[in-house]
């Protein structure tokens, strides 16, 4: 018998390493998309807005979704939040199949898995409520506790986001930064595993955004809450711990920061590699290297070298 | 969620809401009745114009047919027992219990002639007295001379008379006046009837205590005389029944004499309502053929007519006129309900539109649909239910909306609040069925299903096809009594729905039409304003579909009004003949004619003879009227009387003395007196000549066919004969005027005063003056015909407040997308000017082209409707053929309409103006 035949594993071998319990794709991860596609059909016109997004949040981190207007990141918010259903892929919160719910499913995931926060500052609360009001109407429509436990919960919450103080007011006496928070508070008052927001800060100047920030971190860090911010603003990645950047409905990149050892906080970008092997590389690194259509690439001991497809003014001997 | 807090925040659109539920419950709720009441009034009316006696249920049997002989009025009282049982439940609740037995049984003779007078004998005219007996009469009489009749004899023989012995004899009363015209005095006896002859002795003389009432009017016969002119002679006959006492009955039996038992049963018109018409007709014919059957089985087999009344036959001809009413007003209150059921789901989708950002926070929020439904029916319910109560008892509280009530009255406003919570629920779960709480515009087209395609054709088809049957079969399908079919009442609806459904579909098409030549024009606006028309989509369907029908049924209320109005006209004039008529029948002497000719107000006059003339020897009887028919014509110009031509005259042709003209024609015809030229109906048209006799015997040439008759001169239209007025005169005796007529100073004749005419007259007796208006006065008094126009008028304004009512909300629903669409239009140097007269532009073709439609459809109608709603019975049962196509107020109402409705989009753009910036910082 050859070393050959030795190596080469039997039926039966095969057989065995297919039924062997692998893990799974983001198996331990709170929230996960694996090759998520949303595509808006409307007579006979299609828009992918999401085409094979993959994504993995760990409980109780702090992430940012980042792109450019129309990149996608709304949808996948939709998704996340169980407003939306994606065409295909596998989307999961919690534990919970997003693909595979029933109304009733969904209704109970809204209540209890996910709060969000969106954008416009007047579309998150009710104007004609008070800001405490606002922050128990989602444990009145769950039917949660009763109406005191409801009043100490939207107290509690009010005051750990800084707002206690304007319990008593409608949301057109804040200020845009009051009101988000406030609706941060609404966003937590079921005690969701997940908050998702949605531009929280797209009307907000630097200060108001920053206190905003502070409470999504805050609420982050004291309530254990995994967040997930999605903005078009790129300097976001100072605020949170890791930023995944979406490009065409895909994720193209992240930035992790963390802080050095002299006290300074490093972020680093790094493109994502998704279970296939693609990579989407930075545009401005395409263009720097005028890199069209293919590209060459060398495996080295400890990376893998990107070439563009010309010869290289002074190409090595290869060692024979 | 509490619906109370977005009730208080878009208490505006609430308040709208609440307003129109308001006033559709109340014209629901209060309409019917209001119209109920109105045909009860019409029933009452119609019964009353016949004697209330006329009315009650008369069972009148001959002692033959009963089989027995009641001796007192306890048999009455037996036998009327036995009647009542019989009477059908259907008649029970309007019998008049109330009624004492006064006056109720009867036993009267009839046609018992006076053969003998014991006394001096004198010549008399012929003379009927027959003997009565009615209970209770003995307390509405006041003796004057004599004593109440004693108990009936026996007379042995009488003197003068061998042939009568052991004959009875009855003791009478007369009525004084009765016993003085006939000559008959206290203490005189009678021979009464030629065989079986009996006696009857005059006791007493008396006076009805109460003549005009109930008892008398039932038994006239007993206190007045009755005066026949005899056949064949100039004599006249007198009759009266005499009273005799209930100790007579013993011997007043059915042999050798004509003898009625009657019982009658007491009716209450008044309990009559127009409801329960129909079953109190059938009731009536059910009682007749019970009685019928019942008096056979007594009387040896024979059926025979033992009921009398007239409430049948006038409750038959009252649901002939209830049934167009009925028609009539199903479909200005269908119009009426489609409209404020179109107003009140476009004022709760205005609601709804307001409350949607609230509800999808909510649903995304947590709310299951349940609780964003329950919440937003909830605040609907707020606004709609206390609204429609308050609606429903105002209906009760205005005294204009009184009357009967009705299942719809009860139901509708039930409906109605069902209806308008289930529509915002509706409404509500489909906006918020799955909780995305932004909706994709940019991805979102319209392409409409071909399954809606499928239904729209149905709508039409089913439309058509029913307006197919309609004309065919009438709308109340033969059965004038049983009501209408249902399916047949809702073609107009769905006429409508299908005209809107058409109009929705094309009103695109000239719109883009307008907009392609819009855009080569220099100004933007018309460009971008019609452009925004076309765009409009679903905004404007619910506009569309409520102005067509109310704009449709206005239109069609206005036709059939001016129709009505038309034919009540018509009818006057075909009353009166001219804009006055004065009769007299035994003619005018020439200085009453001269008197009314200078009579202020009067232009001119004809004179006209009429009576009735043998048609050769022993011929039939035939009509004469004696008429200058050119004179007529001019008479009546300007008027929608048509007057034939007169027949060629030869004499009048020759223009030479009538006396001297010599005889024309056939050798036969030349005697002495000359051929009268006439014109004949057609039955009579075979004649060629012929002779009259009238005044004096006059030989009559035909020289034309008269169809129609001649309206308002005579009622006849057959057996007529029209000669010139100087007929008479060419037949050698004086031309007579029996008749004036006269024309006024008004556009046809009319504007004459009727006291006036009198006035002039001179009081003599037995002068009729007629006038058009007074001929009008009598129609349009005709029960119900003011009930209809009453109820269209009514529902027009309701119609019209709703329609503009439905531009402003159109407008306030649309106001935020036009407001932002403005406002980058104003942004880009738009002047607010312009930005007004972009908003008119929006709204002005839809409602231009609706305006359009609901006007071709309102003109569309009588003619698809044809013969189902027959006008003719509140013309005074003048045949109404076709409707009057008069335009003005139609296209009045239509243009009126659309300039209000415009005239409030321009206002709403001037009122509703607000700084660009505003509407584009809210990031809406």
């Amino acid at each position: 018998m050859s070393e050959v035949e030795l190596n080469t594993p039997t039926l039966s071998q095969l057989e065995a390493r297919a039924g062997q319990a692998r893990p799974a794709f983001g198996e331990h991860a709170h929230v996960l998309c694996d090759n998520l596609v949303r595509i808006y059909k409307t007579e006979g016109v299609e828009v992918v807005a999401l085409q094979g997004l993959d994504l993995l949040v760990d409980r109780g981190e702090l992430i940012a979704v980042v792109g450019a207007s129309g990149s996608g990141k709304s949808t996948l918010l939709n998704v996340l939040s169980g407003l939306d259903v994606p065409t295909a892929g596998v989307a999961r919160v919690a534990g919970t199949d997003l693909l595979a719910m029933t109304a009733k499913d969904r209704l109970r995931y809204r209540r209890e898995v996910v709060g969000f926060v969106w954008q416009q500052t007047a579309r998150n609360l009710l104007p004609y409520l008070t800001a405490a009001e606002n922050v128990r109407l989602p444990m009145r429509l769950a039917g949660q506790g009763s109406c005191t436990a409801r009043a100490v919960r939207s107290g509690e919450l009010l005051d750990l986001l800084g707002v206690g103080h304007r319990a008593g007011s409608r949301p057109g006496e804040m200020s845009g930064g009051e009101q988000q928070r406030v609706a941060i508070a609404v966003a937590l008052a079921n005690s969701p595993q997940v908050v998702l927001a949605d531009e929280p800060t797209g009307e907000l100047d630097s200060e108001n955004s920053e206190q905003v920030f502070a409470a999504l971190r805050r609420a982050n860090r004291e309530l254990g809450v995994t967040t997930v911010i999605v903005t078009h603003d790129a300097t976001v990645s100072e605020q949170v711990d890791r930023t995944v950047g979406i490009r065409d409905g895909r994720t193209s990149s992240e930035t992790l920061r963390r802080t050095s050892e002299g006290g300074d906080v490093i972020a680093e970008e790094y493109a994502v590699l998704d279970r296939v092997g693609r990579l989407q590389l930075p545009r401005d690194f395409i263009n720097a290297l005028d890199m069209e259509r293919r590209v060459r690439l060398e495996l080295e001991r400890d990376h893998i070298g990107v070439w563009p497809d010309k010869p290289r003014p002074e190409e090595p001997e290869e060692p024979k | 969620m509490n619906p109370l807090l977005p009730l208080r925040v878009h208490q505006g659109a609430a308040a709208v809401l609440a307003l129109l539920a308001l006033s559709a419950s109340l014209l629901v709720a209060g309409l019917p009745r209001r119209f109920e009441a109105a045909y009860d009034r019409a029933a009452h009316a119609l019964l009353a114009e016949d004697p209330a006696e006329a009315t009650d249920l008369t069972v009148a049997l001959s002692p033959a047919v009963l089989g027995e002989h009641i001796t007192g009025e306890e048999g009455f009282r037996t036998q009327d027992r036995r009647w009542r049982a019989l009477v059908p439940p259907s008649l029970t609740p309007i019998l008049d219990a109330r009624r004492g037995d006064d006056g109720r049984f009867a036993a009267k003779t009839f046609g018992t002639p006076v053969a003998a007078f014991l006394g001096p004998e004198k010549r008399r005219p012929a003379e009927y007295v027959n003997l009565g007996w009615v209970s209770g009469a003995e307390r509405r009489v006041r003796y004057v001379e004599g004593s109440p009749p004693g108990p009936p004899a026996t007379v042995a023989s009488v003197p003068g008379h061998s042939e009568l012995l052991d004959v009875s004899r009855f003791d009478i009363a007369l009525p004084r006046a009765a016993a003085e015209k006939m000559d008959i005095p206290l203490g005189a006896t009678l021979v009464l009837g030629h065989s079986h002859p009996v006696l009857a002795r005059v006791t007493g003389l008396f006076e009805p205590i109460a003549p005009g009432d109930r008892f008398w009017r039932r038994n006239r016969d007993m206190a007045e005389v009755t005066t026949r002119p005899v056949a064949g002679g100039d004599s006249e006959e007198l009759t009266i029944t005499a009273l005799t006492g209930e100790a007579s009955l013993t011997e007043l039996t059915g042999e050798g004499r004509d003898l009625v038992y009657v019982w009658s049963i007491a009716v209450d018109p008044s309990a009559v309502t127009a409801r329960d018409a129909a079953s109190v007709v059938e009731g009536v014919a059910d009682y007749r053929r019970v009685l019928g059957v019942e008096a056979a089985k007594f009387g040896g087999g024979s059926f025979a007519e033992v009921l009398d009344t007239s409430l049948g036959r006038v409750l038959t001809g009252f649901l002939a006129r209830l049934a167009t009413a009925r028609a009539l007003m199903f479909l200005v209150l269908g119009g009426l309900v489609a409209v404020a059921g179109g107003v009140i789901a476009l004022a709760v989708q205005l609601l709804t539109e307001r409350m949607r950002d609230a509800l999808a926070l909510a649903r995304a929020r947590g709310a299951s649909l349940g609780q964003v439904v329950a919440a937003g029916a909830g605040t609907a319910a707020l606004a709609v239910v206390p609204a429609v109560l308050a609606g429903y008892g105002l209906s009760f509280l205005l005294p204009a909306m009184s009357g009967p009530g009705t299942p719809i009255v009860y139901a509708g406003p039930l409906v109605l609040a069902v209806a308008t919570v289930g529509f915002a629920a509706a409404r509500v779960a489909l906006a918020h069925r799955t909780p995305l709480p932004v909706r994709r515009d940019d991805v979102a087209g319209r392409r409409r299903s071909p399954r809606r395609t499928v239904l729209e054709l149905l709508v039409v088809v089913l439309a058509l096809a029913g307006a197919y049957l309609l004309r065919s079969r009438g709308l109340t399908t033969g059965v004038e009594a049983r009501g209408a079919d249902p399916f047949l009442m809702l073609v107009p609806v769905m006429l409508t729905v299908a005209a809107a459904l058409v109009t929705l579909r094309c009103y695109p098409y000239p719109l883009r039409l307008f907009a392609r030549l819009a855009a080569r024009a220099r100004g933007a606006v018309p460009f971008v304003g019609l452009a925004l028309a076309a765009r409009a989509g679903q905004v404007g369907a619910l506009p569309v579909l409520i102005l067509l029908p109310a704009l449709a049924v206005s239109v069609y209320g206005a036709v059939a009004g001016g129709t009505l109005e038309g034919a009540q006209r018509l009818a006057a004039w075909q009353a009166t003949g001219a804009g006055a008529r004065v009769e007299r029948e035994s003619g005018l002497p020439p200085e009453v004619i001269e008197k009314i000719r200078r009579a202020p107000g009067v232009r001119a006059v004809v004179p006209v003879d009429k009576g009735l003339a043998q048609l050769d020897l022993g011929g039939r009887n035939v009509t004469v009227v004696a008429v200058d028919l050119d004179a007529y014509r001019r008479l009546v110009a300007g008027s929608p009387l048509k007057v034939p031509s007169p027949p060629p005259d030869d004499a009048a042709a020759q223009s030479t003395p009538v006396r001297t003209t010599p005889a024309q024609g056939t050798p036969a015809q030349a005697a002495s007196d000359q051929s009268i030229p006439a014109l004949v109906s057609p039955d009579l048209a075979h004649l060629s000549t012929f002779e009259i006799g009238w005044r004096v015997r006059m030989r009559i040439t035909k020289r034309g066919v008269v169809t129609g008759g001649l309206p308002g001169l005579t009622t006849a239209t057959s057996n007529l004969v029209v000669v010139p007025y100087d007929a008479s005169a060419r037949a050698g005796t004086r031309p007579y005027t029996s008749t004036l007529l006269v024309r006024g100073s008004g556009s046809g004749g009319d504007g004459l005063d009727g006291d006036r005419l009198r006035a002039a007259e001179g009081g003599l007796p037995d002068v009729r003056v007629v006038t058009v208006e007074g001929s009008r006065r009598k129609i349009t008094a005709t029960p119900l015909a003011e009930t209809i126009k009453d109820g269209f008028r009514i529902v027009t304004i309701a119609l019209a407040v709703y329609a503009l009512l439905t531009v402003v909300i159109a407008l306030v629903a649309g106001a935020a997308d036009r407001a932002r669409a403005l406002s980058y239009l104003r942004a880009l140097g738009l002047s607010d000017r312009r930005a007004a007269g972009l908003t008119v532009l929006e709204v002005v073709p839809m409602i231009a082209l609706t305006a359009c439609a609901g006007l071709a459809l309102g003109l569309a109608l009588p003619s698809a409707l044809g013969p189902g709603v027959d006008l003719g019975v509140y013309a005074g049962d003048l045949a109404v053929r076709a409707y009057d196509l008069d335009l003005t107020t139609p296209v009045l109402l239509a243009a009126g309409l659309a300039a209000v409705a415009v005239a409030g989009a321009f206002l709403h753009t001037l009122t509703g103006r607000r700084p660009p910036g505003s509407v584009l910082r809210s990031g809406e």
